[in-house]
């Protein structure tokens, strides 16, 4: 026998008799024959459970918080109170920022959706293998590379001496402010949920029967109208389940309004950040925390209401 | 838009409006990553377009000052540890959840879903706070479960697409044969729920290579992560050293494309 099998015999040895142990130590535990197997069940699914609950315990944690008294020395103190409710209600800035925050959501959701439902038909209708691995390419590539590396690249190519405004000189016009903006903050998050979006409506119009569409044609509908009556309302399920997807994590947004919006779009999640960081104050960042996991959920409960749970509802199961 | 039409006539699709519609945002979607690219090779001392001459010099000035070196040892480790602890979680949790008899069934989905309906800002402000009174902060093992609490979900869909796919006959047929039940656990069913590891695994990595804004919150110097580290940068300077670590992004994006391509494809990644 060579050295490699040797080896290989040792090892294989080696694996039994660890296989061995296994078994043996697992008939020692009493639990585990037929009646108990659904017992199993429950023992399985409690790591996840237990991890999850660090959020579940830290959302009721924060409810607690936000009745508490700030304190500029000790962060604060356990006597309750209802200051930073008030301040929520009664300040108007935060309202505005609410606001701006929804706002730009809906419109980066409303855009995503445009431009998520073509290219996700084109991914999966198109006949040509290269130009697939194309679309899917420009797809994970910024899906894989991080919301920091995307806003930096925006800031090199929308910033003052960036390539749009190269090209614009070069064309022989005036140089634009765009970084700073609103626009900007929109051009980002577009391109941040983007392929969130389209990774979510492929499956749905994969799922699609290609005759529906050839009997559409027969019928004597055009492309737009095969589209507008036959993709569209199948693909439903789909697009719902993105627009909450997109609208969700980009409500949540924290860097891209911070690097793109210049200190003068920030959202929620900036305000957040400031208020943990900059003035410590724990009970109103519990506050703004709340209201933001509030009204993301009012919306996508709304939107369930209304359109259904989309491919969102029973992901895990049958 | 005559320009446009004949690259989709050019492409002989059926759809040369939408092939050339798809064309600008395909351009939309990559240009970020590949200015980054272009940036970080030019010789000057601020980022110009377009670049006088083409120079490595940055590349050798992140290996020669060293700052972003333990910040991307961190993210790696971050993303490994995230990884390695969500393996095992996320194959009992999409086991437990398709295989057995659970009450509240959906409610313990909704659960599970979580760590995507608490915003990541909000996610980070809790574990800072929990962290912070366990006495975890400064911990990189503690960055590493972070990560996995808040993407958690994407590895159990992953494997739970496979535990769904999976004839469960296989067991039946490798225990007539007088295996056990670890021996069929081990040779039957964890072959057949491999894909599904695999590209949750890939997920988890990136998602953790890349996470900001909770690292951001939850990280102290000695624990920061490139993305944080990226940031303060950016928010400091402008030079094309920035450009050129994130480039390393950018290419570890490009890798792990071709990773994803080579063990299950492209397309089976779109559906998981």
């Amino acid at each position: 026998m060579s050295r490699i099998d040797t080896y290989r015999h040792t090892w294989t040895q080696f694996k039994w008799s660890v296989m061995d142990a296994i078994i043996a130590i697992k008939e020692r535990i009493p639990f585990e024959k037929k009646a108990d197997s659904n017992r199993f069940g429950y023992v399985l699914i409690t790591p996840g459970v237990l991890v999850i609950s660090f959020l579940a315990v830290g959302m009721a944690l924060l409810t607690w918080y936000s009745f508490l008294t700030y304190d500029t020395i000790q962060i604060f103190t356990y006597e309750y109170t209802l200051a930073n409710w008030n301040r929520l209600i009664q300040t108007s800035a935060f309202h505005t920022v609410f606001f701006r925050t929804i706002l730009y959501s809906t419109l980066v959701t409303v855009l995503c959706v445009v431009f998520a439902v073509p290219y996700a038909y084109l991914v999966v209708r198109t006949k040509q293998p290269i130009l697939r691995y194309v679309l899917l390419f420009g797809l994970f590539v910024p899906f894989f590379s991080g919301v920091i590396i995307r806003a930096y690249g925006w800031l090199i190519l929308l910033g003052r001496n960036g390539a749009f405004n190269w090209l614009l000189e070069s064309i022989g016009l005036e140089p634009l402010n765009i970084i700073g903006t609103s626009t900007a903050v929109i051009i980002g998050l577009v391109q941040y949920m983007l392929p969130f979006a389209v990774l979510m409506i492929t499956p749905a119009i994969a799922s699609i029967d290609r005759d529906l569409e050839r009997a559409a044609k027969n019928a004597g509908a055009n492309q737009i109208q095969t589209f507008r009556h036959v993709i569209l309302p199948l693909a439903r399920p789909g697009i719902t389940a993105a627009a909450i997807v997109v609208f969700t994590i980009s409500m949540a947004n924290y860097s891209i309004p911070d690097l793109l919006g210049g200190g003068t779009n920030d959202f929620v999640a900036n305000f957040i950040y400031q208020t943990v960081f900059g003035t410590l104050n724990y009970p109103f960042a519990s506050v703004l925390s709340i209201v933001l996991v509030a009204v993301a959920s009012i919306v996508v409960l709304g939107v369930f209401r209304r359109y259904g749970t989309g491919t969102l509802g029973v992901e895990v199961g049958e | 838009m005559s320009l446009l039409r004949g690259v989709g006539q050019h492409l002989k699709t059926d759809h040369p409006y939408l092939t050339a519609f798809a064309l600008v945002e395909l351009i939309f979607l990559v240009l970020p990553s590949l200015i980054i690219l272009v940036a970080s090779l030019g010789a000057g001392e601020i980022i110009a377009f377009p670049p006088d001459e083409l120079s490595l010099r940055w590349y050798f000035s992140l290996l020669d000052e060293g700052e972003y070196i333990q910040p991307f040892i961190n993210s790696v480790m971050v993303a490994t540890i995230c990884t390695i602890i969500s393996i095992p979680i996320g194959l009992s949790t999409a086991i437990g959840l398709n295989r057995y008899d659970i009450r509240f069934e959906h409610g313990i989905q909704l659960y599970l879903l979580l760590p995507f309906t608490v915003p990541l800002v909000v996610s980070g402000f809790i574990l800072l706070i929990l962290f912070g009174r366990i006495g975890w902060i400064g911990n990189i093992w503690a960055v590493g479960l972070a990560l996995t609490i808040i993407n958690i979900p994407f590895m159990i869909w992953s494997v739970a697409s496979s535990v769904n796919s999976f004839d469960p006959t296989l067991e039946n047929a490798a225990r007539s044969l007088g295996a056990e039940e670890i021996q069929t656990f081990r040779h039957v069913t964890l072959p057949a729920l491999m894909p599904g590891v695999i590209s949750g695994s890939l997920m988890m990595f990136m998602l953790a290579l890349n996470e900001f804004i909770v690292s951001l919150i939850i990280t102290i110097s000695d624990t920061e992560t490139l993305p944080v580290a990226i940031y303060s940068a950016i928010r400091g300077n402008i030079s094309p050293q920035i450009a050129a670590i994130s480039s390393v992004y950018v290419i570890a994006a490009i890798i792990a494309i071709i990773i994803a391509d080579q063990l299950v494809g492209l397309d089976k990644f779109l559906h998981s």
